[in-house]
């Protein structure tokens, strides 16, 4: 059954990755990364499992508690966003064009 | 058996909801099937004997991230003029996916190559509150200090972004 | 043999701090309210007195010991070191420096403390006096050198002093321009310098590279070696001793204050060429085509000289000029082998000239600047004290009996009499009457007959004593310092010529009585003649003439500065703004700037895929990654 639980980790990773790569809306892109946080967790916990031992759990805690940060600074970040530009479109940063 | 239709329908309703959060349009939409995927993890979760974890999952993502995210969605009353038109979406989906096929292969042949094991439920007190709980006091104390700094980093980080006031459009 | 003392570094050192010391002050106090006068002058004379006290105990030093072992050395550290080679800093002082010590340091003297009242009121007193004694101190360490590279780095310092000092005045370009005219000239000489060091090196200088090391090896030099090394130790001597064809810059170096111009053609600087000469006595001994080459262009030099001061009218110029004739003359000793009668000359001559350069800055300190001896004239009673000490050098330049130029340069004729140099001997005493004629000239032009510009004389009075002073000490120099080399007919024993015996290579010609007669007889009949048509012309006072013919080529100065720019300068000027306007467009930039262009057109290609979404950023890692696996799948089979 583990193959099946990675295998799963695996597409979730993935779609988070096309998500981020495909879509301009901040917030998708935003729960994208989120997607792929809780892909790596799946692994962790998968793992703790297989091996019997509780250190995959701790990780996912940890990683919860960034993506919990995250949450916290990148919702700050989309706020600013909203009111200086009134949009939520990642394409309004270009100021790195060539 | 039972399990595995468990995890056959967990599974599939994780895929659904990471497909749905790519795809729709509107970011509350997206939110949904998020939640949808998270809770469907944390099914996954428990079935792979991870009580703390399954209940974490709920509570903290589920419940308060998620939460976190619908209000602020909320909070900025978005209206569909608002979002970007994406009308090359599902070209750029198109490609994402093509591009992140080898990586998927490559991840997927690696699994492959690990050997099957089986992830019956544990009796016990595997995954438990105390046990967890023991071993992140004891053997992983630092890190967990240097992550609840983090939080409170992020925390007034926050608190100064979002509360920046008098610089117009 | 030789006896190593650790005062000789002081010597030097002390104008050298002094220089430093006053910069700083001046440097930190210009902005805001100034040091009194006082300050500098009296901590700028410390310096070089303290030297001469010095000097005068190396002098002692050396009389107490025999004069074969005339020999005080001092290593102050070691400059630098190259395989085997060591260059020291360090100082040796032997009868020939311990005699140019001397006198440069009491006439550096005397003119540091004259320059206390010239400068008075000038807003750069402080620059001035660090100046001149970095300018002493260079002139020190060029004197002390133990060998040809310290001797090099006074030799530059002087250099570069004299550029500071020249453009002193430096609101007024052209004053710009005469010093870095000094310096660029100088810098032909001193690649000369330089040229001749290194063949000097490479022929023998694997056995050390000082002058006692170098006398010691001198016979392993080829003979064609040595040759070019003389001559080209010479061009290093005519850049800075004014000799033909580098003396041009010389009559510019007016455009400095007084002080300077007697600092320089007194004590420092132009003695600088004819010590080198003498300090190389033992390599130029050797080779008597060099010595005749050297011989010659001295007293061509002394001649043109003499031609061109018969034709100023700027008091300073008519000094300069015969400073560049007087250089010619110690030439011609030296080059006739006569060392010590060239640096005999050197010798009075550093009284005389800095005695006429000193009355010459007091009258125009008292004339208000005015430096055209035409609008002098009758200056005799206003200012009784210059009057009468200008005479005094007057006559010793020109070689009256028995002032101390007359027995130097007598020693010099008699010298190229006795070793059969007639052609020389002979254009020395015409350039000796021609002499005559242009110093009176100018003493009887600004001293007697009416006053030519009467709001000016009636300003006009003596200087303060601060400058009378020097003049005195000076005047006295000049009326006895001829007796310290009294020849044999006179009764004397030469004692200077005995005294630098041991640093030179010379033999004394032994010539008879008839020819040392005949040398001194025609240099008094010249002297006559000259002070006599000077005397006839511009006794009782002359107007201003106008020239034409000979005379007015001679007072453009033969145009050599217009032919040196001719050909020299306009070609430079030629080659250097086709290399900017042709070679540089075309042939050095085109490279650069293909290389940029290249990169211009590589960034406009690339800036496609800058194109500032995040997303798409993110999409290049992803590319990356997809490949990276794609790649690492095929080696994980």
């Amino acid at each position: 059954m583990m193959h099946c639980y990675l295998y799963l980790s695996i597409i979730l990773f993935c779609l988070g990755i096309v998500g981020v790569v495909a879509r301009r809306n901040v917030f998708t892109v935003f729960m994208s990364i989120e997607l792929m946080l809780n892909a790596a967790n799946l692994a962790f916990v998968t793992f703790a499992r297989v091996h019997e031992s509780m250190d995959g759990h701790v990780l996912a805690m940890m990683v919860m508690a960034v993506a919990a940060a995250e949450a916290a600074l990148a919702l700050a970040v989309v706020i600013l966003l909203h009111k200086h530009k009134g949009k939520l479109d990642t394409n309004v940063f270009s100021l790195l064009k060539g | 058996m039972f399990a595995d239709g468990l995890f056959i329908m967990f599974a599939a309703l994780a895929v659904l909801g990471a497909v749905g959060l790519v795809l729709f349009r509107h970011p509350m939409n997206g939110a949904m099937s998020f939640v949808v995927t998270l809770i469907s993890l944390a099914g996954l979760y428990a079935l792979l004997s991870a009580k703390l974890i399954f209940a974490l999952q709920l509570i903290v993502y589920a419940g308060a991230i998620m939460s976190l995210i619908v209000f602020i969605i909320m909070f900025l009353n978005i209206q569909p003029d608002d979002l970007p038109k994406e009308e090359t979406k599902l070209l750029y989906v198109l490609g994402g996916g093509i591009l992140v096929v080898p990586i998927g292969l490559f991840l997927a042949k690696i699994v492959k190559s690990l050997p099957e094991h089986s992830t019956a439920i544990m009796g016990g007190n595997f995954g438990g509150v105390k046990e967890v709980g023991l071993l992140l006091f004891r053997d992983w104390l630092i890190p967990f200090e240097i992550v609840s700094l983090l939080l409170l980093v992020s925390l007034v980080g926050a608190v100064i972004l979002a509360g920046k006031r008098g610089i117009t459009k | 043999m030789e006896q190593s003392v650790n005062y000789l570094g002081l010597i030097p050192l002390f104008p050298l701090m002094g220089a430093v010391l006053i910069g700083l002050l001046h440097v930190f106090t210009c902005k805001r309210t100034a040091l009194p006068e006082k300050v500098y002058g009296i901590l700028a004379c410390i310096g070089p007195v303290l030297s001469f006290v010095l000097a005068l105990k190396v002098f002692v030093a050396l009389k107490a010991l025999a004069p074969e072992a005339r020999f005080l050395t001092h290593k102050a550290f070691t400059w630098f070191s190259v395989g085997d080679l060591h260059i020291n800093m360090g100082f040796l002082a032997d009868p020939l420096s311990c005699l140019m010590l001397l006198f440069v340091t009491f006439i550096g003297s005397l003119i540091h403390i004259y320059s206390i009242g010239y400068m008075g009121g000038d807003k750069n007193y402080g620059k001035f006096f660090a100046y001149m004694n970095l300018f002493l101190g260079s002139m020190l360490v060029l004197v002390l050198g133990d060998g040809p590279v310290v001797m090099f780095v006074g030799w530059e310092g002087v250099g570069l002093c004299s550029y500071l000092l020249i453009s002193f005045y430096s609101e007024d370009r052209s004053n710009v321009l005469a010093g870095n005219k000094a310096f660029i000239v100088n810098r032909v000489g001193d690649l000369g310098f330089v040229l001749g060091m290194s063949f000097l090196f490479w022929g023998i200088g694997a056995n050390g590279f000082d002058y006692l090391s170098l006398k010691a090896n001198v016979q392993h030099l080829e003979p064609a070696i040595a040759l070019t090394v003389c001559l080209l130790l010479f061009v290093g001597a005519t850049g800075k001793s004014a000799q033909i064809p580098l003396y041009v810059w010389l009559p510019d170096a007016m455009a400095g204050p007084t002080p300077v111009s007697a600092l320089i053609h007194a004590a420092t600087m132009v003695t600088a060429g004819v010590y080198m000469v003498a300090r190389f006595s033992f390599l130029y001994a050797g080779v008597e085509l060099a010595g005749t080459i050297v011989a010659w262009v001295g007293i061509l030099t002394a001649l043109l000289a003499a031609i061109f001061g018969m034709f100023q009218d700027d008091i300073k110029k008519v000094l300069a000029y015969s400073t560049v004739s007087q250089l010619g003359y110690m030439f011609a000793g030296v080059g006739v082998a006569a060392y010590s009668a060239g640096i005999f000359h050197v010798f009075t001559h550093a009284f005389f000239k800095a005695l006429l350069f000193l009355g010459a800055g007091a009258v125009i300190y008292a004339l208000h600047h005015e430096q055209n001896i035409w609008k002098m004239g009758g200056l005799k009673n206003k200012m009784p004290k210059t009057y009468i000490t200008m005479v005094i050098g007057a006559l010793a330049l020109a070689g009256c009996p028995p002032f101390s130029g007359f027995f130097s340069k007598d020693e010099i004729l008699y010298s190229a009499l006795a070793t059969g140099h007639f052609g020389i001997w002979a254009v020395g005493v015409l350039v000796a009457g021609m002499t005559a004629y242009y110093t009176f000239r100018m003493i009887f032009v600004v001293f007697h007959g009416e006053p030519r510009d009467q709001h000016a004389y009636e300003h006009a009075s003596e200087a303060p004593n601060v400058m009378t002073v020097p003049l005195i000490i000076l005047a006295v120099g000049a009326l006895f310092a001829g007796f310290l080399n009294l020849p044999g007919i006179f009764g004397g024993d030469q004692i200077v010529s005995h005294w630098l015996a041991p640093s030179l290579s010379e033999q004394h010609p032994h010539g008879n009585l008839f020819v040392e007669i005949l040398a001194i007889g025609a240099s008094v009949v010249a002297f006559a003649i000259g002070i006599k048509i000077a005397y006839g012309k511009f006794g009782q006072g002359a107007p201003e003439p106008s020239f034409s013919g000979f005379a007015d080529f001679a007072y453009h100065k033969f145009y050599v500065d217009e032919l040196y720019d001719r050909i020299i300068v306009q070609p430079y000027k030629a080659i250097g703004s086709s290399i900017w306007k042709v070679i540089e467009p075309n042939v050095t930039d085109a490279p650069i700037k293909g290389v940029s262009r290249l990169y211009m057109v590589l960034g406009t290609a690339f800036k496609v895929f800058q194109v500032g979404y995040v997303r798409i950023y993110a999409l290049y890692m992803v590319l990356g990654l997809s490949i990276m696996s794609l790649l690492l799948s095929q080696s994980l089979n």
